[in-house]
C-alpha cells in the first residue's frame, strides 16, 4: 500500500515559491491517486484567502486551490489556532477546508507516514 | 509512530523557525542543527520555547554548532556528530524537516 503523505504548507500567500511548491507537490500526488493531505498552518493559512492577482501581477493560487478536490485531495485541513491568530473567519474559508484544534492537528501529524513540511 | 523533528533555521532571523516544535509528542525526538541551536542560549525567547516541550521529547544538537556558537544550555540536550545524526534520523519512523 502506498504511504501516506501529509504536506504542510507554512508560508503566507504572496510571499515567495513555497505555497505554489506545496500544491504541486499535492497535485502531482493526487493525480497518481497517493493517499495525501493537504494542513495550510501557521501564515500559510492566508493561501485559504483569494488575494487581489491583478494589484501584484502574479497569479493568485487560490483557483488552483479550489481544484483540489477535482484530483482526488479531500484532506485539506487549516490550523483553526493560525486562523483565530490571523482573525480570519470560519466563514471566509473554502466549503472544502476542515479547520483543526491543536490536539486533532498533532494527530494527523502523528497519523500520517510521511510529512513534508514548506 | 514516533518522530524526529529537524530544526535548522534560526530563531534569530525567523520568528517562526521554531514553530514546529509545538507538534513534538510524547515519545518523538527533537534534532536541533545549525541556527536552531539558538534556541540553547539560556535566557532566550527561543529557550522559552523550547522548554514547552514535553518533558518525555528526546532533544539533540549537532555538537559543532553548539560549540562554535560558545552556548552552554541550561536543559538536558545530547550533543551529536554527524554519524549519529544518520544512525538518528533511520531510528525513528518517520522524519520531519521543519524548513
Amino acid at each position: 500500500m502506498a504511504k501516506s503523505t501529509l504536506v504542510i504548507s507554512r508560508q503566507p500567500a504572496l510571499g515567495g515559491p513555497g505555497p505554489r511548491e506545496a500544491l504541486d507537490i499535492v497535485l502531482a500526488g493526487g493525480a497518481f491517486e497517493l493517499p495525501l493531505a493537504l494542513l495550510f498552518a501557521g501564515p500559510g493559512v492566508t493561501q485559504l484567502l483569494a488575494a487581489d492577482s491583478a494589484a501584484l501581477e502574479q497569479k493568485d493560487l487560490s483557483a488552483n486551490l479550489s481544484a483540489l478536490p477535482l484530483f482526488g485531495v479531500e484532506a485539506i485541513y487549516a490550523e483553526a489556532a493560525a486562523l483565530q491568530r490571523l482573525g480570519i473567519l470560519p466563514e471566509q474559508l473554502p466549503a472544502w477546508v476542515t479547520p483543526l484544534a491543536p490536539d486533532a492537528l498533532a494527530a494527523l501529524i502523528h497519523d500520517h507516514d510521511q510529512v513534508i513540511s514548506i | 509512530m514516533t518522530t524526529l523533528h529537524l530544526f535548522s533555521r534560526s530563531p534569530l532571523l525567523d520568528a517562526d523557525a521554531l514553530d514546529g516544535l509545538r507538534w513534538v509528542r510524547v515519545g518523538d525526538a527533537v534534532l536541533l542543527t545549525g541556527g536552531a541551536v539558538e534556541a540553547l542560549r539560556p535566557g532566550s525567547a527561543a529557550a522559552r520555547q523550547l522548554a514547552q516541550l514535553p518533558a518525555e521529547a528526546t532533544l539533540h544538537a549537532l555538537e559543532e554548532d553548539v560549540q562554535a556558537r560558545r552556548l552552554q544550555p541550561e536543559r538536558a540536550v545530547t550533543l551529536i556528530d554527524y554519524p549519529t545524526f544518520v544512525d538518528l534520523s533511520v531510528s525513528y519512523a518517520k522524519v520531519i524537516s521543519w524548513t
